[in-house]
C-alpha cells in the first residue's frame, strides 16, 4: 500500500512542478506574437505596418498584469479546463483546435503503436528463442541498422516512391477536402489511403526497440539459474520460453508500452510535419514556431499529464506484474 | 515435429503478407487525390453557359489547419476574402492607377474631408441593397474597435456619414490626401448584418459572410476552401469561373512544387527554384510566371553610431556593393537590383527626377569606394584593414533572420564586398522575433529592412525617413528603424502631406529622391519579388510582363478580365 502511495505522492508534486515550468518558460523566452503573426501574413518580404501590430497587439490582448498574478490566474485556469483563446487561430477556443487534432493522433499513433509493440514484442520472443542461430544474428543486425536510419529520410523515400513515381498513395495531408472531417464511413473511405504512408513510415523503425528489447531480456532471463532448473526438470524449451522466459522479459516492454503512451500527444511532430498529417504534434511545432502561448502551454501541459499519468501508471503497473517490486519496496 | 511446425508458420507467414499486399493495391483508386485535375486538355473545363467549370487556386491561409473565419478585418482572416467582399477602389500595384469598384467618384472637398460616391444598384449576397450607409457604418466600425484596424484607417478619423443613398463623407482631424488610397481599399461589410453583432473583434462570420463580391461561399474544410459564383452581383458578367477552388498547400512545400509542375494549380504565387526547367519546361505552351518587383529591400545602417552618421562614409559604401551579385545570390536571378531613389523601376518611373543621373542606380566601383573612404579619413592600415576615426579597425555585426535562406546569402554576399574594402563583418541569424525587437530598438550595427514600394509617395518616404516615425536607441521606433532625423526631409515631407495633387506632388518627390541619392541614409539593394505562376489551359487574360494591366495581388481586377478557352 505505501508503494502505491508514496508513487502518486511523487506524481502530484511532479504534476505541480511540470505546469509551473510549462507556465515560466514561454514567458522567459520573450518575443512578440503580434509580431510573429503579422509577419506571417504579411509575408517575408512585404513591410509590416505599424498600424496591423498595433490592431493585432489590441486583438491579442496581451496582459500587463503583475507575474504572480498571471501565475494564479493559469493554476485557476488549467484546473478549470479553461485553456483561452489561441493567437493564431483567433477566435477558436484552445480546446477546440487542440480537439479537432487530437482524434488524428490517437488513430495514428495509437494504431501504430500497438501494432509496434506487438509486433515488436512477438518478433523478439520469436528470435530469441531461435538465439544463436543464423536468423537471430540477420534479424537483429538488420534491425539495428535500420533502427539507425534517420526517420524523415524514411519517409521521403516512401513518399518519393509510393506517392510521387507510382501514384499509389497521396503524398501528404489527412484528407482530401473532398468532404467534412465527420465520423461518417464516407470519411473513413476518403481519409483511409491518406493513413498508410505516415503509419507505414513508423512501423518501418517503430518495432525495433521492442523486439531489441524483448530479444534482450528473453536471452537474459533464459540464461538464469531458474531456466536451467526448468530445462534440468524437463520442461520443453517452447513452454520454458513462453511461460517463463517471455513473461518475465516482457516487464519493461510493458512498462516501456505504457511510457510510448503517455507521450503519444506530442510524441510525432516529425511524422505529422513531414506528411502534414493534421494531428497535434503539427500543431505543437506551429504553436511554437508562432508562439501563440495559449495553445502551446496546452499541448505541453496535456504531454506533461499525459507523461506523468503514464509514469505512475507504469509503476503501479510494475507493482501490480511484479511481486518482488513490491516487496522490495517494502523491504 | 519441429520442421513441420516451421514450414506451417512459414506458408501462415507467407499467407499474411500476401493478404497485406492485396489489401493494400485495393486501395491505388482513391489515392490520387487532387492528382487527377492537372491533367486534361485545353477547354476541358467549358460549361454550357461558356464559363469555366471551375480554377484550383493555391493557399487560403489560416495556418496549417484553417479554421472559417470571414470577419475581413480579423488578423487571422482567410486569405481569399477578396472573392466575397469589395472595396471602394482598387489600386494596381503595377502602375498605381484608381480603378473604381463600390465607389464610382471622390473628391477631398476639402483638406479634412473626403466625400465618396457610391455606386448604385448593387446588392449584398442576401438580397438586401447596398447603400453609402453601408460604406460609412464601416468606417465607423473600425474607428470603435482598434483590434479591427488592421490597415491604419481609424487613426485620425473622425467619423463617417451617409448624406444620401450614395454618398458618404468622411471627416478627420488632420489633413489626410496622403492616406487617400488607404481609405479608398477598406473592404466593405454590410450594416445590416454587423450592427447586431455583440463583439466584432470576435465575430468570424460563419454563417453570414454577406458581401457584395462576385463569389459567395459554397463550402470550407481544413483542405479546401470552394466558393461559388454570385450571379446577382453587381459584375456577374465579367466573371467566367463558376468555382474558384482554394487548396491547402503543404508545409513543405517540395510537394506543392511538384504539384504546380504537373499543372494542378491553374495559378498560384509560390516560390520556384529554378523555375525554367521546372514549371516552364513541363509545358512551355500553357506554363507561364511573372515575378514583378516589390518592395525595395535594403541595407539598414544605424545612425546614430559612429562612422554610419558620417554620410561621406554612407555615400563611399554604397557603390562598394556588388548588387548585381547579391540578386544572384539572393533571388536565384529573379529579383531586380534596387535604385537609390526608393523608387520601385520601371513601375514607378513617372515619379522619377530625372535630373538623377541613370535612374538611381549605382554602380558598382570598389576602387572608388576605397579612395572616397580614404578621402573621409577611414584609410586602410598596413595590414588591409580598415581603421575608423579613432584608430581601431572596423568591425560590425549584421544580422538577418534565422531560417531566410535567400537573406543570408545576400548577406554573405554583403559581407564579402565589406571585407573587400578591409571592413569586417560578422553574420548573425538570431530568430526573426529577436531580431525584430533589436531592430525597432536601435540593437544593431547593420541589418536589412523593408520600406516603400507602395502606391502612397508619402507613406513611401516618410515611413523611413520622417523623425516622428524614429526614437531614441532603446525604444521602439515606428518605421524609421534607422533613424533618420532632417529638418529639411521632414519640411519636404509635411509639404507632401498637405498637397493632393499628384503633378504638385511631383516636384517634392523628386527632392525627397535627392535626399536619398545625396545623404544615402540608407541603401535599396534590391526589389522583393512578387511571385506569380498561371497556367492558360483553361483561361486566359492574366497579367504577364508583356501585359501588365494588373498586379498579382490585384485578385479583383485579375478575376474580372478572364476569358475561358474554348480549346
Amino acid at each position: 500500500m505505501a508503494y502505491f502511495a508514496r508513487r502518486i505522492g511523487f506524481f502530484l508534486l511532479t504534476l505541480w512542478g511540470a505546469v509551473t515550468l510549462n507556465f515560466l518558460i514561454p514567458r522567459l523566452s520573450g518575443g512578440d506574437p503580434a509580431q510573429a503573426i503579422l509577419q506571417r501574413i504579411a509575408g517575408k518580404e512585404a513591410r509590416v505596418d505599424p498600424a496591423q501590430l498595433a490592431a493585432v497587439r489590441a486583438m491579442l490582448g496581451v496582459p500587463d498584469e503583475p507575474l504572480w498574478r498571471q501565475y494564479l490566474d493559469y493554476l485557476g485556469n488549467m484546473a478549470s479546463g479553461n485553456f483561452g483563446v489561441s493567437y493564431t487561430y483567433f477566435p477558436y477556443s484552445v480546446s477546440e483546435v487542440i480537439g479537432e487534432a487530437v482524434p488524428w493522433t490517437i488513430v495514428l499513433v495509437g494504431v501504430t503503436l500497438v501494432l509496434s509493440f506487438a509486433i515488436g514484442t512477438l518478433l523478439g520472443t520469436w528470435v530469441a528463442w531461435r538465439r544463436g542461430t543464423t536468423f537471430d544474428s540477420v534479424l537483429t543486425v538488420t534491425s539495428a541498422f535500420v533502427g539507425t536510419l534517420p526517420f524523415f529520410w524514411i519517409a521521403l523515400v516512401l513518399i518519393y516512391v509510393f506517392a510521387i513515381t507510382l501514384g499509389w498513395l497521396p503524398p501528404s495531408g489527412g484528407f482530401s477536402g473532398l468532404l467534412e472531417p465527420a465520423p461518417t464511413a464516407a470519411f473513413v473511405a476518403d481519409a483511409w489511403p491518406y493513413f498508410i504512408l505516415p503509419a507505414a513510415a513508423i512501423m518501418i523503425t517503430g518495432p525495433i526497440g521492442w523486439l531489441l528489447g524483448m530479444r534482450n531480456n528473453m536471452v537474459q532471463s533464459l540464461g538464469e539459474d531458474f531456466a536451467r532448473f526448468g530445462r534440468a526438470k524437463g520442461l520443453s524449451n517452447r513452454r520454458l520460453a513462453i511461460a517463463y522466459g517471455a513473461r518475465v522479459a516482457i516487464l519493461p516492454n510493458v512498462t516501456g508500452f505504457a511510457l510510448a503512451l503517455g507521450g503519444l500527444i506530442g510524441g510525432t511532430v516529425l511524422v505529422e510535419q513531414t506528411f502534414n498529417y493534421p494531428g497535434t504534434g503539427r500543431l505543437l511545432l506551429e504553436a511554437v514556431s508562432n508562439k501563440d502561448y495559449p495553445l502551446m502551454q496546452t499541448i505541453f501541459l496535456f504531454i506533461a499529464v499525459g507523461v506523468l499519468v503514464a509514469n505512475l501508471v507504469a509503476d503501479v503497473l510494475y507493482g501490480v506484474l511484479d511481486p518482488r517490486a513490491r516487496r522490495r519496496e517494502a523491504a | 515435429m519441429h520442421a513441420r511446425s516451421r514450414r506451417r508458420s512459414r506458408a501462415r507467414l507467407a499467407a499474411c503478407a500476401a493478404a497485406a499486399a492485396l489489401a493494400l493495391t485495393a486501395c491505388t483508386g482513391g489515392g490520387g487525390g487532387g492528382g487527377g485535375q492537372g491533367s486534361g486538355a485545353p477547354g476541358d473545363r467549358l460549361t454550357d453557359e461558356g464559363r469555366v467549370s471551375h480554377l484550383v487556386l493555391g493557399d487560403f491561409s489560416g495556418q496549417t489547419n484553417p479554421k472559417a473565419n470571414y470577419n475581413p478585418f480579423s488578423a487571422t482572416a482567410l486569405g481569399p476574402l477578396w472573392t466575397i467582399y469589395d472595396q471602394l477602389y482598387v489600386v494596381n500595384s503595377y502602375d498605381c492607377t484608381e480603378e473604381p469598384q463600390l465607389a464610382t467618384g471622390y473628391e477631398w472637398t476639402s483638406p479634412t474631408e473626403l466625400r465618396i460616391t457610391t455606386r448604385d444598384g448593387v446588392t449584398w449576397n442576401d438580397g438586401e441593397p447596398f447603400s453609402a450607409r453601408d460604406v460609412a457604418f464601416t468606417f465607423n466600425l473600425l474607428r470603435d474597435n482598434p483590434a479591427l484596424d488592421t490597415r491604419g484607417v481609424a487613426p485620425g478619423l473622425v467619423g463617417a456619414e451617409a448624406t444620401s443613398g450614395t454618398e458618404v463623407v468622411l471627416t478627420f482631424e488632420q489633413p489626410s490626401f496622403s492616406r487617400s488610397g488607404m481609405y479608398l481599399q477598406t473592404l466593405v461589410v454590410a450594416e445590416h448584418v454587423w450592427a447586431d453583432v455583440d463583439d466584432p473583434v470576435t465575430f468570424t462570420a460563419e454563417d453570414a459572410a454577406v458581401g457584395t463580391g462576385a463569389f459567395t461561399v459554397k463550402s470550407f474544410n481544413p483542405q479546401r476552401f470552394t466558393v461559388e459564383r454570385n450571379p446577382d452581383s453587381w459584375r456577374a458578367d465579367t466573371v467566367v469561373v463558376d468555382e474558384p477552388w482554394f487548396e491547402k498547400a503543404d508545409a513543405g512545400g517540395q510537394v506543392d512544387q511538384l504539384k504546380l509542375a504537373r499543372g494542378e494549380y491553374d495559378n498560384n504565387s509560390m516560390y520556384v527554384p529554378d523555375i525554367e526547367e521546372t514549371y516552364v519546361a513541363k509545358d512551355p505552351e500553357h506554363h507561364h510566371y511573372w515575378f514583378p518587383s516589390g518592395s525595395p529591400i535594403s541595407l539598414f545602417m544605424n545612425l546614430e553610431q559612429a562612422p554610419f552618421d558620417d554620410v561621406e562614409f554612407r555615400r563611399a559604401i554604397s557603390v562598394g556593393l556588388d548588387r548585381v551579385a547579391l540578386t544572384e545570390d539572393a533571388g536565384s536571378g529573379y529579383v531586380e537590383v534596387a535604385s537609390q531613389t526608393l523608387l520601385v523601376l520601371p513601375g514607378q518611373s513617372d515619379w522619377l527626377d530625372p535630373t538623377i543621373p541613370d535612374e538611381g542606380y549605382l554602380p558598382y566601383d570598389p576602387d572608388a569606394a576605397d579612395a572616397a573612404l580614404t578621402a573621409a579619413g577611414y584609410a586602410l592600415d598596413d595590414s588591409g584593414r580598415r581603421l575608423g576615426k579613432d584608430g581601431e579597425p572596423m568591425r560590425f555585426s549584421f544580422i538577418t533572420p534565422q531560417g531566410w535562406s535567400d537573406w543570408t546569402a545576400a548577406a554573405n554576399s554583403l559581407k564579402d564586398d565589406f571585407d573587400a574594402l578591409g571592413i569586417q563583418v560578422t553574420v548573425e541569424t538570431p530568430e526573426f522575433p529577436t531580431l525584430e525587437q533589436d531592430r525597432l530598438v536601435g540593437n544593431f550595427d547593420m541589418t536589412f529592412g523593408v520600406r516603400a514600394g507602395q502606391c502612397s509617395m508619402f507613406q513611401n518616404y516618410d515611413e523611413p525617413l520622417g523623425s516622428a516615425n524614429a526614437a531614441p536607441i532603446g525604444e521602439r521606433a515606428t518605421t524609421n528603424e534607422v533613424r533618420w532625423s532632417d529638418a529639411h526631409t521632414d519640411d519636404l515631407l509635411a509639404q507632401l502631406a498637405g498637397t493632393p495633387d499628384a503633378d504638385e506632388q511631383k516636384p517634392i518627390v523628386h527632392q525627397l529622391q535627392q535626399v536619398m541619392v545625396d545623404e544615402v541614409p540608407f541603401i535599396p539593394l534590391w526589389y522583393g519579388g512578387k511571385w506569380f505562376e498561371f497556367t492558360t489551359k483553361n483561361v486566359t487574360g492574366w497579367p504577364s510582363a508583356e501585359d501588365p494591366h494588373a498586379g498579382p495581388d490585384n485578385q479583383h481586377l485579375i478575376f474580372t478580365r478572364l476569358t475561358p478557352v474554348t480549346g
